[in-house]
């Protein structure tokens, strides 16, 4: 009994810690309120790790009718993915207890940032198709807050923008998920979940729409569009986990579905994967283009969000092994990486109110910590070796020349090189002004200062990770390859 | 796994190894006298020391990967080199040096992707292997697999040879160096360049081993690369600008020597010329780049009439400089006679063979890459001599006053220390170019190619000196007819040196530029943001259209539909027209109203005339007149 209470646990603690939040909260006890949230992010981090070391089991809440039943599971991708979110949370929350003390209501926030880690760790667990349906939409309707934290009109907006594409891809999802469940026994998350005879044209139809669905949240072209409006007036912690995070519920989305309920090998080589591949790739090159374009700094990352998250997706689109093990990496990595952008993003803004790229000149002289962290992030994302994100980008070109896509195993790699390219173009250029804005650079006034500690460290940590993680990647290659070729 | 760090070590990796310590040694000991009261030293001087581990790591790399990691590395760190003085020209030559390692460091990874997936295996040693039992083999997604090769060589070449500084990558060269501190000016050019020449050779030895077809591309690039080089070394004004415009010449005589190598089968004479061109370079522009530093540091300045006459009263100069110069240009007794005779020699060997085989057709190809060697070799001389005229020879305003010494002792070891090298070389060409051969032979080229082969060249063979003695000949007139004639006018009595060369020919900034820069990110954004605003243009379309809210219906004050139709649209007429014409005087009043009007009063006047006697008389007239009409036709 100790386990299933262990894995509700994980998703109701937090929950109930924002609601009593919201309740309790004064607004002049400010210090006690950030122990407050750094304790539970901490006890909830141990929770996560005891859930995802325990023996993996199944717990079924309950059920709504026969076929509807909400299940609970904790197995290798939920732990991966709870992991990932929960320290990705630890790290963005203490960098947010700085960040947002000048605002006017930071308790809106942590409250429903609160809220939102159990509902991303219950998205984790989902056991069956309809469970991480709910949690799913949960999910959005909890962030929707991040992104009009500022109440500006513009913020206000995008929210509304944030929404609609949201709930209109759940709803594909959910027409997606309607087509399925006539052909697959209660939607679990076990491989043969599908019916023996399953109606192809039915499934592959489903299989496009959740695509389309998830596709929505992970940003992949066309339905991408809130991601370059939602960031940019969100709040910095908000975006590093919108971007690093929520996007990578749409991917666990896709991999769920295709993966563990209809089975990769039922849509390699349909016409379904040659359309998943193209919008991947449109997506990825669409994107670096736009985000090289781009001269607003949040924004730019945005875009490259939208670029980096498809390279996921193309792995993910391989439906071979080596693919998912490439996406699942590049899945950390990315959210790793990103995150780290994010918080030095936020962190330039906070100290300098700078939100152009070109008004970033020479910055590197007066906060040269955080400019490093920029500088290995960048460095990461565009894939030079021995960084997290050359790891990743090695296992997708592999995996995309291995798998039998035709001219797809050349025009991938092609693409994503090329998409490394423009990364460099658009991050390289932001160090390299900053570290040498030339002779005629005129000394800021007043000058900026570095971040504060609790802003720096956050940021360091992301940054010294996405090294690490591509130094000494063994590991978690190893743990994903398990997790990938038990499923294929 | 990727794969772990895999080392190896033969040789000829050593002998670079040790090549590459001596110029991290040399230019170090340069450094303190050249950097004194620099600021930001302690940024150069880690990106100094990490290079220097980046290019061993590159040079003892045991397969394609760890070789790609340390090249990445060393591209990224020797950036900063670039970007060191912060001035605008520095910082425009490193984001065109970033960018060249960039592109060139992703076609290699696409060359290494491709390999691997080739291959299997990314070992050095076994890629020769490898490739034979490759194009035996049938089957997989390769499509023709020797043009999968030859792709995947090529992508790998445009990585190596953007950093060789190869014909049409070779741009950064020309601008980084004069831009670069001259330490570090002397290790791009001696030492990373040749980081890249390792790379081709291994692509031209070990992946494509003896082929033709790919040495006569490499040979073309190679030939195009040496003569364009030579010809922008002749016209440049800057010393430190002539001298990376000569690296490109000379990078080019040892890309040349490459592709000799694929095509006369691996061996012999092409492989030493190549090999110990590229030694000879390395040391030659250790020299010359520390001597302009010599300059720089005492003058501030590069720019050759500025310079003039400075080293009038600075005889070891001289002497390093000189040095450096015949050795360029392949005088007999310097090293680079050694060098440029075997790789002239090769050339003229194949020839023989192809007489020998009745090949002529090809004869006239390798006759006129002959013909540029030499003049090349001639033009060298040239460049050399107006740089050495000019500071050494010629009175001007860089003279000083009274002697002082220009190089403190340790900087006074590293310039002439490495300078007495040169001669030395070439005049033992038997004893420390033969072990260097061996080594390189052993590493490029498989045993059993090897078996059997000796060279016996008479270095003072009369064959021999006639190529250096046309060369010198070339160098000779060229310098007289083109440099002191058309390169120098008069001005003030005197004569001075002018640039010739237009603004725009320059093929970064005519051509590169505009069109990776501008060009193609406009149309590729074009299309991008198509694409991006795709759904948010139909969601903004259903919005003002299907989905938008229904507008509440206008009644009509006055007049009827068709005059507030027509009143409206000239009321908007007017509108426009009071902004635009009638601006002083504008019509004020509504035309919804005078039409309603004027309808009004056409109604009442209408339904007057239906009502009177007259009218229904004119009707009764009307309908006789057509009863006539009728009656009559």
């Amino acid at each position: 009994m100790g386990r299933e209470i262990l894995l509700l646990l994980q998703i109701l603690f937090p929950v109930i810690a924002g609601c009593l939040l919201f309740v309790f909260a004064r607004r002049n006890n400010r210090s006690i309120q950030n122990m407050y949230v750094v304790t539970i992010l901490g006890i909830e981090v141990i929770l996560v790790l005891c859930s995802c070391l325990s023996k993996e089991i199944t717990v079924e809440l309950f059920c709504l009718t026969p076929s509807i039943r909400l299940v609970l599971c904790n197995d290798g991708l939920s732990g991966l993915f709870g992991i990932l979110v929960v320290s990705v949370w630890l790290l963005v929350g203490i960098y947010s207890l700085r960040y947002l003390k000048e605002t006017r209501k930071p308790v809106m926030f942590y409250g429903f940032y609160l809220i939102a880690l159990g509902v991303l760790e219950g998205l984790s667990l989902a056991g069956n198709l309809v469970s991480f349906y709910l949690f799913y939409e949960w999910m959005t309707l909890m962030t929707v807050p991040f992104v009009f934290y500022n109440r500006t009109g513009e913020s206000i907006r995008a929210s509304r923008k944030y929404l609609f594409y949201s709930v209109a891809g759940a709803s594909f999802a959910l027409a997606g998920i309607f087509l399925l469940a006539g052909n697959a026994e209660g939607l679990y998350f076990a491989k043969g979940a599908l019916n023996e005879n399953a109606n192809v044209t039915e499934v592959l139809l489903a299989s496009l729409l959740l695509i389309i669905g998830f596709g929505t949240k992970a940003g992949m072209f066309p339905m991408h569009g809130w991601l370059p409006t939602a960031h940019p007036v969100a709040p910095a912690p908000a975006s590093a986990v919108l971007s690093g995070v929520i996007t990578k519920a749409g991917v666990l989305g896709i991999i769920r579905s295709l993966y563990y309920v209809i089975g990769a090998e039922y849509l390699a080589g349909t016409y379904v994967q040659t359309v998943f591949l193209t919008l991947a790739l449109v997506t990825v090159f669409m994107g670096s283009m736009l985000a090289y374009k781009e001269k607003v700094l949040k924004k730019r990352l945005a875009y490259s969000t939208v670029s980096q998250v498809s390279y996921v997706l193309f792995g993910l689109a391989l439906f071979t092994p080596a693919g998912l093990v490439a996406a699942l990496l590049h899945m950390v990595f990315h959210s790793v990486i990103k995150n780290g952008l994010f918080l030095f993003a936020g962190t330039v803004i906070h100290e300098t109110g700078e939100e152009r790229v070109e008004d970033l000149r020479g910055m590197g002289k007066y906060m040269p910590v955080t400019f490093w962290c920029f500088t290995f992030a960048s460095l990461a994302l565009v894939g030079i070796p021995p960084m997290s994100g050359f790891v990743s980008k090695w296992y997708l070109a592999k995996g995309a020349m291995e798998a039998s896509v035709g001219a797809f195993s050349y025009i991938g790699p092609a693409v994503l090189l090329i998409s490394a390219l423009l990364t460099a173009g658009y991050l390289l250029s932001i160090t390299a002004d900053g570290f040498f804005p030339g002779k005629d650079f005129v000394d800021a006034t007043p000058e900026p200062k570095e971040g504060h500690v609790s802003m720096v460290i956050p940021c360091g940590i992301f940054a010294v990770a996405a090294l690490l993680l591509g130094i000494f990647a063994e590991p978690l290659v190893e743990f994903v390859t398990t997790l990938g070729t038990g499923l294929l | 796994m990727i794969g772990a760090l895999q080392f190896a070590t033969d040789g000829f990796r050593v002998v670079y190894a040790l090549l590459a310590t001596l110029l991290w040694v040399m230019t170090l000991l340069f450094s303190k006298q050249y950097f004194y009261r620099h600021k930001h030293l302690t940024r150069y001087f880690v990106f100094y020391f990490v290079t220097y581990a980046a290019v061993l790591g590159v040079f003892f790399a045991a397969d394609l990967l760890t070789l790609f990691l340390f090249f990445e590395i060393m591209s990224f760190t020797s950036y900063v080199w670039v970007a060191q003085e912060e001035t605008e020209a520095a910082l425009r030559a490193s984001k065109t040096y970033l960018a060249v390692a960039v592109i060139g460091g992703l076609s290699m990874l696409m060359g290494i992707f491709m390999l691997d997936h080739a291959f299997g295996t990314l070992m050095i040693s076994e890629l020769r292997s490898y490739a034979t039992a490759f194009l035996e083999g049938t089957g997989g997604n390769f499509g023709n697999r020797q043009t999968y090769l030859y792709v995947a060589a090529a992508l790998l070449t445009v990585g190596f040879g953007g950093k060789a500084g190869v014909f049409p990558l070779h741009i950064w060269l020309p601008k980084a160096h004069p831009a670069a501190p001259a330490p570090a000016s002397a290790l791009l050019s001696g030492m990373l360049t040749k980081c890249g020449i390792f790379g081709m050779l291994l692509v031209n030895c070990h992946l494509l081993f003896a082929d033709a077809t790919w040495g006569k591309v490499i040979l073309i690039l190679g030939t195009i690369t040496m003569v364009s080089g030579a010809v922008s070394a002749l016209f440049s004004m800057d010393i430190k600008r002539i001298l990376a415009c000569s690296s490109v010449s000379q990078i080019g005589f040892i890309t040349l020597g490459a592709g000799m190598i694929a095509i006369m089968g691996g061996h012999g004479i092409a492989l030493q010329g190549t090999v110990y061109h590229m030694v000879n370079h390395t040391l030659l522009k250790l020299v010359l780049f520390l001597a302009a530093g010599v300059v720089y540091m005492n003058l501030h300045s590069l720019d050759l009439n500025k310079i003039r006459g400075y080293g009038r009263k600075h005889p070891f100069l001289a002497v390093a400089v000189a040095f450096g110069g015949l050795g360029l240009a392949g005088i007999p007794g310097f090293n680079g006679y050694i060098s440029k005779t075997l790789l002239h020699e090769s050339l003229v060997e194949h020839m023989h063979h192809l007489e020998a085989q009745g090949l002529h057709s090809e004869i006239g190809m390798f006759k006129t890459v002959e013909v540029l060697f030499l003049v090349a070799g001639g033009l060298t001389l040239a460049y050399m001599l107006k740089l050495f005229v000019a500071i050494f020879v010629e009175k001007g305003d860089g003279e000083e006053k009274e002697k002082k010494s220009s190089m403190t002792i340790l900087s006074g070891i590293a310039v002439c220390g490495s300078a007495i090298l040169l001669p030395v070389l070439g005049l033992t060409p038997n004893v420390i170019f033969a072990k260097i051969g061996h080594a390189a032979e052993k590493f490029l080229c498989p045993a059993e190619v090897l078996a059997g082969e000796t060279h016996n060249i008479h270095w003072l063979a009369f064959e021999n000196l006639k190529g250096a003695a046309i060369s010198v000949i070339i160098g000779i007139v060229v310098y007289v007819l083109v440099v002191r004639g058309m390169l120098m006018k008069k001005e003030n009595g005197r004569k001075v040196y002018v640039n010739r060369i237009p603004e725009w020919f320059d093929l970064e900034e005519s051509v590169y530029r505009p069109v990776v820069l501008v060009a193609l990110p406009f149309v590729l954004a074009f299309f991008s943001r198509i694409l991006d605003t795709l759904i948010d243009g139909v969601s903004g379309l259903l919005k003002a259209t299907v989905f938008a809210p229904r507008k509440r219906k206008m009644s009509i004050w006055v007049g009827t539909k068709v005059t507030h139709t027509l009143g409206t649209a000239m009321d908007g007429i007017i509108a426009v027209l009071n902004k635009t014409l009638f601006h002083n005087h504008p019509i004020t009043k509504s035309f919804v109203s005078v039409f309603a009007v004027s309808e009004m009063e056409a109604r009442q006047t209408f339904s007057l005339i239906t009502g009177s006697v007259s009218f229904g008389l004119l009707l009764a007239a009307l309908g006789l007149a057509i009863t006539l009409i009728y009656l009559l036709f």
